[in-house]
């Protein structure tokens, strides 16, 4: 009986350790793959519309080889990450190495003070790695966020709503947020840091009904806080010594004030020029004339105006339906997930993704003060794109597993 | 688990709330300002339309020597509102454009005032540089951005990089002339907007103007911008007769001239008002030099500084400038005054002496009055004349008597030794067989009265300054034998001179052989006119032997070259009007004897010298001078031996004895210059001209035509009327009229 008993359990033992090598590979999720294929190449047109003309004539595609690089680079990684077996995106959600991975993509900030660091209009937000090219760490401290607030909370159900379980993923998540802003002084990447975390714990909680009061008090707090400040400045005439963020919030106020046209006006009402004289179809890709030198970052932060300016309504619609896609699908996935863990790794993808778009299209049609956000995979950058289709993947897996 | 998913769901629907609003917001951003921001973008434009410049055409000599080009160099632009975007940048920016394009961006500068003013401004031209120094520029940018890139990687407060957007290059064209003063009168300059002014520059200006290319944008029916590009249309290149190294040889002699006469009779004046020199191939027209002395640097136009104060007195003299300092004017007339001097003195450098002033030509035209009566058969080779060193003429109190420059009379002479001579007394007597009509006939055969029609801007119109059958009495037939009473120009003079010496045939001069477009394919061959027949052949291989016996023993024989023979005719007339002493002498050849193939006219106008003597022999010197460097230049052989003295002098010049070439090389002398005239060319009479006039004749109505304007001939000349038979004040035609006058008409 014993012996039978220990066969069974030895034959189930093997059984358990074939198991995930059997894991058929099911074909990725459609949905996601053509939204996600939708947007790179827009993108692309768009990327090489805007920059083609004022690179030099030998160089007019320079940008765009270098983002199709970078593309090719997150696709190889997606693919990489999709065949993983799944315990090991389970791994990384284990106490050890997550603290590991957190601490990894802080140490990539730290590098930033480091003469590998490389500064561009005033902020250093790259690590330069020579031939590889250059790597934003902001975006490596996303991820690494986010695969430890999903790990820390699926380790314990009703974790985080002891003092605690609350405390410990919120100091770390507005921990590093802080150190991002203080290294690299890019308020954009901190905020979305901040709000993945802080959203993903809010996802966790079972106690769950402060937060939403006590959030967007802290928030309308804030932006009172810096209103005010702005606006006292404006009435003392002393605007000239405000520190650049100030000047944003009156910027955004009032994008015509020339006070403030060499500070940072021109590009957000350029951009506001583009979005408006684009009209419902567009002038015609490669057609627009605004980024012929008048609209700074054109290719970058501000290439949702281009899209604007050369597609219309109707390009800017597709491209945020195509993102639509992708947050409503993840966000599926996530429901539909397994445990807790893979639920939240999806929605905090999730969360990122419609945050990052939601951001940058705010600011470029003026609806909140300008600060540097790119546009998921259409916006010019190997680090966003890299990273952004590595958290792709990641939803891309958990579907996979989902269909087991 | 519920309460998680319930969560998601509800924050997936408000994000996507969120992006409907962010769809929504765009939205209303084009309903309700898509109008107006659509005017601001287009306006927002302007500057995007940009002219690209034409490359005026080059003018080269015969060699393919340039003459004059037009040299990329480009426009430094400001562009304030870019400078500005960077504030911290404009430090170094500045720095690098004074350091190194040379423009001034020192605080208080005019660059920074402009900046100041217009923060807007986009487009402000701040200098003109060169290739160099653009380059230059770059170099520096790129090496200074590099270094601070390095450098502001350990350090906190970065240091700014150059803008390179603040300063931007727009090509532009500069015409440059690589000779300086080389053949000025043949060229011409161009002004800044660059119009061809006297000389070829303006003559040609339509072919060597190209037409500006254009990039620009322009709205489509759907209110798109579309962008074009209309590629600039350069000019054409010309290529000229003119022979860089004759050219040279020509100036440095008349400056030579200059050098040695100036202050000679005349105190601190020049060697003389004007000098000049005309070389041309007798067998197509071609004009191989032309020059005169005092010359200007056509990159300067405007600059005087080669010339005293009492020379600039002297220009603006000989321009008419008849003005006077006097005392207790006040600072502002003077400087009035003086700009109006200067003015002048300019204007009398820009024109052109050999064909843009008319003067009294003199015994170099007995020459054209013995062809006439040879070829119209009143005279014949070897008849005699008998001299008593006056003449008289008329009849009662209308009796004129004139004299010749031999007191006491030259004798009995021929005809031959009429013209080595300069008799003036034979040559009355040949006028008088040859009567008016038939003068005036071949006045018009020899094309005087009329213009040329060289391609060159401002030849004057002579018509009015020679007689015609109503104006012309006994008396100034008389004088007109010698060529006293009447004006030509230069170019009229040698035109006529190489048609007696090359068998006959009148060609027009020219000076542009060839005309090409950009690409460097030939758009028009300019092949020799001839206009018409001036003498018979015969007529014309008597007048080589008699010049060739001015020179070789009449009043010519200081202009041989040594190792050759020539043919000439000197010349001294009296300038009407300027008082005794002044005279205009000149000297007017062919080379070499044995084959006629190039014509020299020397034309020295009030020289500075005490006598007339002096002056004409100081003619025949220049012309020497000349031939000596031009003849084995051109492989014109030498055909006489040296004396042991030439021989030396030839040596210090560094030129070799010819002779012993010429019988080896008979091809050789056959050279570009003397470029065989197709035989059935010489027909090509253009001009209908009546036998009896001279006159051109329209061939609808019969009427006489002014053969520059192509209108009819308005006879009413009385003011040129003799009533009493005395000599007429003939009144030259003021330039400004001249001038209003195109050539091309």
């Amino acid at each position: 009986m014993e012996e039978a008993a220990k066969k069974e359990n030895l034959k189930r033992k093997r059984k358990r350790r074939r198991r995930p090598a059997a894991e058929p590979l099911t074909p990725p999720d459609p949905a996601i793959v053509i939204a996600l294929f939708g947007l790179m190449i827009i993108g692309a047109v768009m990327i090489y519309s805007s920059t083609s003309y004022t690179s030099d004539l030998d160089s007019q595609s320079t940008f765009l080889v270098k983002q199709i690089r970078a593309e090719v680079l997150g696709i190889l990684g997606m693919g990489l990450i999709y065949i993983m077996p799944f315990g090991v995106i389970r791994w990384f959600g284990r106490l050890k190495p997550r603290i590991v991975l957190l601490c990894g993509s802080l140490g990539t900030v730290f590098l930033l003070l480091t003469p590998l660091g490389k500064t561009v209009n005033g902020a250093t937000r790259w690590i330069n790695l020579g031939p590889i090219g250059q790597v934003q760490p902001a975006e490596i401290v996303k991820i690494a966020v986010l695969i430890f607030i999903a790990g820390y909370v699926a380790e314990k159900t009703g974790a985080v709503d002891t003092l605690k379980g609350y405390a410990i993923p919120a100091l770390v998540t507005l921990g590093s947020a802080g150190l991002v802003y203080k290294i690299s002084n890019n308020l954009s990447s901190a905020l979305i840091i901040a709000a993945i975390g802080m959203l993903m714990i809010f996802t966790a909680s079972k106690k769950w009904q402060w937060q939403i009061i006590v959030y967007p008090l802290i928030a309308v707090l804030g932006v009172a806080y810096f209103l005010s400040k702005a606006h006292a400045a404006q009435a003392a005439g002393d605007v000239d010594n405000l520190k650049f963020r100030y000047k944003r919030i009156l910027i955004w106020e009032d994008p015509t004030n020339p006070d403030f046209y060499y500070e940072g006006a021109f590009q957000t009402l350029q951009g506001l020029y583009a979005i408006g004289s684009g009209g419902v179809f567009g002038k015609g890709v490669g057609k627009g004339i605004q980024k012929l030198d008048k609209i700074p970052e054109v290719h970058n932060d501000m290439i949702y105006s281009v899209i604007c300016e050369e597609m219309g309504l109707v390009g800017a619609g597709v491209v945020l339906i195509l993102l639509a896609v992708l947050v409503i699908r993840s966000a599926q996935i996530a429901l539909k997930a397994r445990d807790t863990y893979s639920m939240l790794l999806c929605f905090g993808v999730t969360i990122h993704i419609a945050i990052q778009t939601i951001l940058n299209v705010m600011v470029v049609t003026n609806t909140m003060p300008n600060t540097g956000v790119s546009l998921p995979f259409i916006s010019y950058g190997g680090s966003s794109a890299l990273f952004l289709m590595a958290e792709v993947g990641l939803v891309l897996r958990v579907a996979r597993n989902n269909n087991r | 688990m519920h309460t998680i998913s319930a969560k998601i769901i509800i924050m997936a629907a408000i994000m996507i709330m969120f992006f409907a609003f962010l769809i929504f917001r765009t939205w209303t951003i084009m309903r309700d300002n898509g109008e107006r921001y659509k005017k601001q973008v287009l306006n927002q434009q302007k500057y995007d339309s940009r002219s690209i410049p034409y490359q005026r055409g080059a003018i080269l000599d015969r060699n393919g020597t340039l003459l004059a080009y037009s040299e990329r160099v480009y426009n430094v632009i400001l562009d304030a509102k870019m400078a500005l975007r960077d504030p911290d940048s404009i430090e170094p920016t500045f720095n690098a454009v004074s350091t190194c394009l040379g423009i001034d961006t020192s605080v208080g500068s005019d660059l920074r005032d402009y900046m100041a003013d217009n923060p807007e401004s986009q487009y402000h031209v701040a200098g003109l540089i060169t290739y160099e120094q653009r380059q230059e520029y770059e170099t520096y940018i790129a090496n200074y951005n590099a270094t601070i890139a390095e450098e502001n990687k350990n350090r906190d407060k970065k240091l700014p990089e150059i803008n390179k957007k603040a300063i931007w290059f727009e090509d532009q064209f500069k015409r440059t002339y690589p000779g300086g003063t080389l053949a000025c009168d043949v060229i011409g300059f161009t002004t800044s907007d660059g119009r061809g002014q006297y000389g070829l520059e303006e003559y040609y200006d339509d072919m060597l103007t190209g037409k500006n290319g254009r990039e620009y944008g322009y709205l489509t029916a759907e209110n798109a911008l579309e962008r074009t590009v209309v590629p600039a249309q350069n000019g054409y290149t010309l290529v000229t007769t003119i022979d860089s190294y004759v050219q040279r040889v020509c100036e440095e002699k008349l400056k030579e001239y200059d050098e040695t006469h100036a202050g000679e009779y005349r105190e601190n004046e020049m060697g003389a008002d004007n000098t000049g020199v005309i070389v041309m191939d007798i067998h197509s027209g071609e004009i191989l030099a032309m020059a005169s002395y005092p010359y200007y640097n056509l990159n300067d136009p405007r600059d005087l500084s080669m010339y005293s104060d009492i020379e600039v007195g002297q220009l603006a003299r000989i321009g008419g400038w008849n003005e006077e300092f006097v005392e207790g004017e006040t600072s502002e007339e003077r400087k009035e005054k003086e700009e109006s001097r200067l003015e002048k003195a300019r204007q009398t450098l820009w024109k052109n002496f050999c064909i843009a002033q008319s003067y009294e030509p003199g015994s170099v035209c007995k020459t054209f009055t013995v062809a006439a009566a040879l070829d119209a058969g009143v005279i014949h080779d070897g008849d005699s004349f008998d001299c008593r060193g006056y003449l008289t003429f008329g009849e009662g109190s209308r009796a004129t008597t004139i004299r010749c420059h031999q007191r006491y009379g030259d004798g009995v002479i021929s005809l031959k030794q009429a013209v080595e001579k300069s008799c003036n007394v034979a040559l009355m007597l040949i006028g008088q067989k040859l009567g008016k009509d038939k003068f005036l006939k071949y006045q018009r055969n020899f094309n005087f009265g009329l213009r040329t029609n060289i391609d060159l801007a401002g030849e004057m119109r002579t018509a009015t300054l020679v007689f015609n059958k109503n104006n012309m009495g006994i008396t100034e037939l008389m004088t007109s034998t010698f060529g006293q009473g009447f004006n030509v120009t230069m170019i009229q003079n040698i035109s006529a001179f190489a048609s007696l010496v090359n068998g006959g045939y009148y060609y027009q001069p020219h000076v542009v052989k060839q005309i090409k477009d950009s690409a460097g394919a030939v758009v028009e061959n300019i092949e020799p006119t001839i206009v018409r027949q001036a003498v018979s052949e015969s007529v014309s291989r008597l007048m080589i032997d008699y010049c060739i016996g001015v020179v070789d023993e009449g009043t010519g024989t200081r202009a041989r070259p040594a190792g050759y023979r020539i043919g000439g005719k000197t010349g001294t007339a009296e300038r009407s009007g300027q008082g005794k002493r002044d005279y205009t002498v000149s000297f007017m050849g062919f080379a070499p004897a044995n084959d006629p193939q190039i014509a020299i006219y020397v034309v020295v106008d009030r020289p500075n010298t005490a006598s007339q003597e002096n002056g004409t022999r100081n003619a025949c010197i220049l012309c020497k001078d000349i031939l000596t460097e031009i003849l084995p230049y051109l492989h014109i052989f030498m055909t006489e031996p040296l004396t042991a003295a030439e021989r030396k002098e030839l040596e210090e010049k560094g030129l070799k004895d010819t002779l012993s070439q010429n019988s080896i090389s008979d091809s050789a002398s056959e050279n570009e210059v003397s470029a065989p005239v197709p035989v059935e060319e010489k027909p090509d009479v253009r001009v209908l001209i009546d036998d009896k006039t001279g006159y051109a004749i329209d061939p609808i109505n019969g009427e006489y035509l002014d053969p520059d304007t192509g209108v009819p001939i308005n006879d009413d000349s009385s003011i040129f009327q003799d009533a009493n038979g005395n000599p007429v004040e003939i009144e030259v035609l003021k330039d400004e009229e001249e001038e209003k006058l195109d050539p091309r008409e």
